[in-house]
């Protein structure tokens, strides 16, 4: 017997793929994504949500970073 | 991240000893002339050239008496003159190094660069050799280390300092050389020689007749190459050969090995070259006899004589 | 899926990578002339160029094993890097040696071509040195300053700075359009500027020139130009003297038509369409040096001053280079002689998000950089460096790849069944065996499947 899922590999730094747990959690995205977490790197997710989450996740970048320079 | 630019300046120096040259044809019969020796070193020089746009070139003449630079020229050439030194070599159009050289203006598919420099040297050539003559004293050796010590001062100060940031110039010396040593040049050379060191300059030599001690210090001393070419008609494979690849290039080929080098120096007394000497303890200098005042730093040498054993041996029967 | 994200990058060809595009007839006929040699020479590898200087006055094929040990064992792979280089460029084949061994011999055409180049004695090259003085004559100051304002109208073009505009020709804005590096949209009959074109303007000048002419090349068949002969007079530019003024004459007509164009361009200078000569400009002579790496370079004076603070100063009145600043930087302050901006996480991104590569912002940064900075090692503040690497990075710190996922196997032996397998058709993309699960990818889904119902079934 053997589970087959279609979705995404997504590979990142573990700070990333603790952010993407976090916005699963939280359902920042409106819904759960994460399909399996597989190691500290490999995140498999549901395919219909890579669109939302590039485009959500710069502005959540954004959020997360310091204005660097004096204005 | 850019590349660092190598650029490779090449100063070489022929002597031009008209005596030498002279020699070589009447006594040895050898049919290679000074033109043809130029002829090659042409081809040379233009390959040199051909290697790389940043490729650098300079040639300096030792001559018996004076050391002038032949390319590039410290002065504007003179105008109009371009009429072309008297080719009696390239009559032997079986050789390969025998080329004809166009004069200047001749388009022959030559690169203008090439065209330029090659006119510019048989110019300053011929008037070296013409303007000779005023000279009344011969002498059988070439002022190599005048025109080393010129070559030093023109790839430091020039060509290194004005190099452009971000370009890596590595220079050399070329001897091309046929008469003999002159020990009375040593302390002049090896200055030179030493410099070049310092200043990471390799000095190659291409020997046509006698091997030269000094140079094959030289040689030794900044890592270059020294070869005696068996054949004076194939000088130019020798030169492009060996002589063509610059220093970044020789590890990865397969050249001569290097020469048993004759380390023996000459005495600053007499400019004889000695295996055993004397050297002042101050300043170093060598010398062949012993001397009580050192002549280069006017130390003088006082002479305790030998331990005054007897002495001892009272203070050891006293104590 | 996230190739979407990242436009192309600009791929800038060097002289080798172009002409091993050529078909090998044009090849040969290009060194029909001895400048096409030269320059090709140039080109090759340091060995490969040694390897032609010993072997171009022996007449007949040297064998392999002997030039083999020409080199130091240490450094074979440089030896077959730079025999593929040769092959590669027609300057010599392959011919067996008397005695069947396998040799080199170099292209007879490319040999007597370099021979010229080197000795002379051959046909003086197209054109030549005019043999009367121009009564107009123009000195190289002259000729740099001409050169250089027309290469700028068809940058500020490219940026739809109104200044120059008149001086661009139809033909430029065609080889910009073919070239992708503008585009003609639907609503608006100006062309604009698109992510390509931005890479491009950040490039250095000889580069930009030699891109610049790449392009314009494949064009030149549809007019009805020769290829060859365009090749080989832009490589005969490259070759001759600044400040030299050269005669038209003996050129021929698709010659002329190209000489006219590259007027255009800026690469020479002629007083008069029908002028009988032409003087090269520093443009055509740096495409020779600028070939294969991209050199810094030829900018006289740098302008800008970055600090760590982020503050960019740049010392220009140009509209062309602040509008190149403002590519990727947020302007604050204008004055009559200098601009003041500043790098900012956004305005590096905007530059991200058009294709631009945080190497180019720094190198254009670098090769800009005014004088007082290039005192300093290194040239920019490493913090500055540093930060827009990081920005780079920041946007792909993400990485996607389609795949299935095989989980929630029943033993050991099937999964490492179906794992092998997989990896033996290369599409396993991640595994993990003591969990079994594994990942592969979604073309080799099909083929895993099947396999796996074979096995079910037998």
């Amino acid at each position: 017997m053997v589970n087959v899922t279609k979705g995404v590999l997504v590979e990142c730094d573990p700070a990333m793929k603790q952010f993407l747990l976090h916005l699963d959690e939280k359902n920042a995205l409106g819904r759960k994504f994460v399909i399996q977490d597989l190691d500290d790197t490999h995140l498999f997710i549901s395919s219909d949500i890579i669109e939302i989450l590039q485009t959500r996740i710069d502005d959540l970048m954004d959020k997360l970073s310091f204005p660097l320079a004096e204005k | 991240m850019e590349e660092l630019r190598n650029s490779s300046l090449l100063v070489i120096i022929l002597d031009t000893n008209p005596i030498w040259w002279g020699q070589n044809i009447t006594e040895t019969g050898s049919s290679v002339c000074l033109s043809q020796c130029l002829n090659s070193l042409m081809v040379f020089a233009n390959s040199h050239l051909m290697l790389s746009h940043y490729n650098k070139l300079a040639v300096i003449a030792a001559h018996t008496n004076k050391s002038c630079f032949l390319y590039p020229l410290p002065k504007p050439p003179t105008a109009g003159n371009t009429t072309t030194v008297n080719d009696n070599d390239t009559t032997e159009g079986g050789e390969e190094n025998a080329v004809k050289i166009p004069q200047m203006g001749e388009n022959d598919g030559k690169y203008e660069l090439f065209t330029e420099f090659n006119e510019n040297l048989k110019t300053e050539i011929k008037d070296l050799i013409l303007n000779d003559r005023l000279v009344g004293e011969l002498y059988s050796d070439s002022l190599v280390a005048g025109a080393m010590s010129m070559a030093m001062q023109l790839d430091i100060h020039r060509i290194e300092k004005e190099a452009p940031i971000g370009e890596n110039v590595s220079s050399r010396i070329l001897v091309i050389k046929g008469s003999e040593d002159n020990a009375a040049q040593y302390m002049n050379f090896m200055n030179a020689v030493f410099t070049a060191q310092k200043q990471n300059t390799v000095i190659d030599a291409c020997i046509l007749d006698n091997d030269s001690g000094l140079l094959q210090q030289a040689c030794d001393i900044t890592g270059g190459m020294y070869l005696k070419i068996p054949q004076i008609s194939g000088l130019l494979q020798y030169l492009l050969w060996v002589f063509l690849p610059d220093p970044i290039m020789r590890p990865k080929l397969t050249l001569p090995p290097k020469v048993q080098v004759d380390y023996r120096a000459a005495c600053f007394c007499h400019r004889n070259l000695i295996d055993v000497g004397y050297v002042c303890s101050v300043c170093l200098s060598i010398f062949c006899a012993f001397n009580p005042i050192c002549s280069t730093c006017q130390t003088t040498f006082k002479f305790m004589g030998p331990p005054k054993i007897l002495k001892k041996k009272s203070k050891k029967s006293a104590g | 899926m996230a190739a979407a994200f990242t436009p192309r990058k600009l791929d800038c060809k060097d002289l080798h990578s172009y002409l091993k595009t050529l078909p090998s007839p044009v090849l040969d006929r290009l060194y029909n002339h001895p400048a096409t040699c030269l320059a090709v020479f140039r080109e090759l590898p340091d060995l490969g160029r040694q390897y032609v200087m010993r072997t171009l006055f022996v007449e007949q094929p040297v064998s392999q094993a002997v030039i083999g040990q020409w080199v130091n064992n240490k450094f074979i792979n440089d030896h077959r890097y730079a025999c593929k280089a040769l092959t590669e460029l027609r300057v010599w084949y392959e011919q067996p040696i008397p005695g069947g061994q396998p040799g080199w011999v170099l292209n007879q055409t490319f040999r007597n071509n370099t021979r010229v180049a080197l000795l002379g004695g051959g046909k003086p090259w197209i054109g030549g040195r005019s043999t009367t003085v121009d009564k107009y004559a123009k000195d190289i100051l002259f000729l740099d300053k001409y050169a250089q304002e027309r290469w700028e109208c068809v940058l500020h073009f490219m940026v739809g700075s109104s200044e120059g505009i008149e001086g661009v020709s139809r033909d430029i804005i065609e080889v910009l359009n073919n070239s992708g590096l503008m585009r003609v949209d639907a609503t608006d009959p100006n062309p604009t500027i698109t992510p390509a074109g931005f890479q491009f303007l950040l490039m250095d000048t000889a580069s930009q020139v030699w891109y610049f002419m790449l392009q314009y090349l494949e064009t030149v068949e549809h007019r009805g130009m020769d290829l060859v002969e365009c090749l080989s007079f832009l490589f005969q530019l490259s070759f001759s003297t600044l400040g030299q003024d050269y005669t038209t004459d003996g050129m021929s007509e698709s010659q002329l038509k190209f000489l006219q164009h590259l007027r255009e361009f800026g690469l020479v200078y002629q007083r008069k369409r029908k002028s009988q000569r032409y003087y090269p400009t520093c443009l055509a002579i740096n495409l020779a040096s600028g070939l294969s790496n991209v050199s810094t370079g030829q900018e006289k004076t740098g302008f800008i001053i970055v600090e760590t603070n982020y503050r960019v100063y740049a010392y220009t009145d140009s509209p062309l280079k602040i509008a190149l600043l403002a590519i990727f930087c947020d302007m604050l302050y204008r004055f009559p002689t200098m601009v003041v901006c500043n790098l900012s996480r956004t305005s590096v991104r905007e530059a991200l998000i058009r294709g631009i590569t945080a190497e180019q912002i720094l190198n254009f940064l670098r090769s800009h950089a005014h004088p007082k900075m290039l005192a300093d090692t290194p040239v920019l503040p490493p913090t500055i460096t540093d930060q827009v690497r990081l920005w780079e990075l920041e946007r792909d710190r993400l990485k996607f790849n389609d795949g299935v996922l095989y989980s929630q196997f029943n033993s050991q032996a099937d999964y490492e069944l179906l794992s092998d397998y997989a990896k033996d058709l290369g599409v396993l993309v991640w595994e993990n065996a003591t969990k079994r699960v594994m990942v592969v990818t979604k073309s080799g889904h099909d083929d895993v499947k099947k396999f796996w119902k074979r096995q079910k079934n037998s």
